[in-house]
């Protein structure tokens, strides 16, 4: 596990190839808003996204719970998503920017594997096309 | 003409297929990872599937008009502008607020402040959070786009009038323009003045030219306007690594 300092400087240089894909793959709500004839400014996510951000910060402000689990606090995770959205995230969308570099985060933290959310990814993928 | 023979006739009325709102007719690849990420945080322990359900559930309730309305009712009642800026969390209670107990099952930040600043005719406030992006959700809702940007933040505390000309505002230079730095502890919104052409109004019709961004301070309320600007997000004039 890293410290937060030397996390957050090397935060844009994490490669994760999982993320990449869905990056390139670019179905940003903007895009499939137009494309379906869909008015909301924001997908229907994001408000699922709040929620998961706010019961993270708390998480966090677990004395017992967040050194061992290495998850960010408020400020390292507004830090990093300031960091990654304009790096290696500069031209997704708002708030695709903000879902991508909360992964990037965790995964960069070691919080959550790749191998262990690609396999997530699929499972849920199925589960939600059944 | 019987019942069902009026339900016959509304369902040949309309065109059903034009009065469903569309929707995106296929799975996305961000929302699975919404949906993997909270998932495996679930699994891990780091909260709870409760935990996340009412979070969202505030996320969802939250908005502008508890402070729209908050403003609304201190224009016409001396009393209560007064109560807004002397006891601000009790006057946030009279609509709804409960800032010690905003999601009625706690809150994550270390709070302990709220303050209402108000504008006169020689002084324009503006909030901020220069370090990441505090914002008084319990009464206000979630924050814009541009408030979370890096760009908003830096520039509004070194440049305040430039970047309010960008959201349309320019002011005088009679009038002092104090930018309100917003942190985890303290949380500010603007009461803005009230707007020539409102005499007579009631309070629901004040409450709704109240709008988002004259309660963050980048703009001031008209007589007409209830919608708030469009501004492009601007990426940071320094980005990170230069």
């Amino acid at each position: 596990m890293k410290a937060a300092n030397e996390m957050d400087d090397q935060m844009d240089d994490v490669k994760i190839p999982a993320l990449e894909e869905i990056v390139d793959r670019n179905q940003v709500w903007s895009r499939m808003a137009a494309k379906y004839g869909v008015e909301n400014p924001v997908p229907p996510w994001k408000t699922s996204l709040d929620g998961l951000c706010d019961a993270l910060d708390q998480a966090s402000c677990d004395p017992n719970g967040s050194a061992v689990m290495g998850i960010p606090d408020f400020k390292e995770r507004r830090d990093e998503e300031d960091t990654l959205s304009a790096t290696v995230y500069a031209d997704l969308p708002y708030p695709e920017n903000q879902l991508v570099a909360l992964a990037h985060s965790l995964l960069a933290r070691g919080v959550i594997s790749e191998g262990e959310l690609r396999q997530r990814l699929s499972s849920i993928r199925t589960r939600l096309e059944a | 003409m019987t019942d069902h023979a009026h339900d016959h006739d509304h369902a040949h009325d309309h065109d059903h297929d034009r009065t469903v709102k569309p929707m995106v007719e296929e799975i996305t690849d961000f929302e699975v990872l919404e949906i993997a990420l909270r998932e495996l945080c679930i699994e891990k322990g780091i909260f709870t599937a409760e935990e996340h359900r009412r979070f969202t559930e505030f996320a969802e309730q939250i908005g502008p008009t508890p402070a729209a309305r908050l403003v609304a009712r201190a224009w016409l009642d001396a009393d209560f502008k007064a109560l807004a800026i002397a006891e601000p969390m009790t006057a946030s209670k009279e609509v709804g607020v409960d800032w010690l107990e905003p999601t009625g099952f706690g809150t994550p930040s270390d709070f302990t402040a709220f303050q209402i600043l108000e504008n006169t005719p020689t002084v324009h406030n503006v909030i901020v959070c220069a370090l990441c992006s505090c914002y008084p959700r319990p009464i206000l809702g979630n924050s814009p786009e541009w408030y979370r940007t890096p760009n908003y933040r830096s520039r509004l505390v070194r440049f305040p009038r430039q970047v309010l000309s960008e959201f349309g505002l320019y002011l005088g230079d009679d009038v002092e323009v104090r930018v309100q730095d917003s942190n985890q502890k303290h949380r500010f919104m603007v009461m803005p003045m009230r707007p020539e052409g409102t005499d007579g109004w009631t309070e629901d019709q004040l409450t709704e030219i109240v709008t988002r961004d004259s309660l963050i301070g980048v703009a001031v309320p008209k007589a007409g306007v209830t919608t708030n600007v469009i501004v492009d997000t601007r990426a940071a004039m320094h980005p990170v690594g230069e």
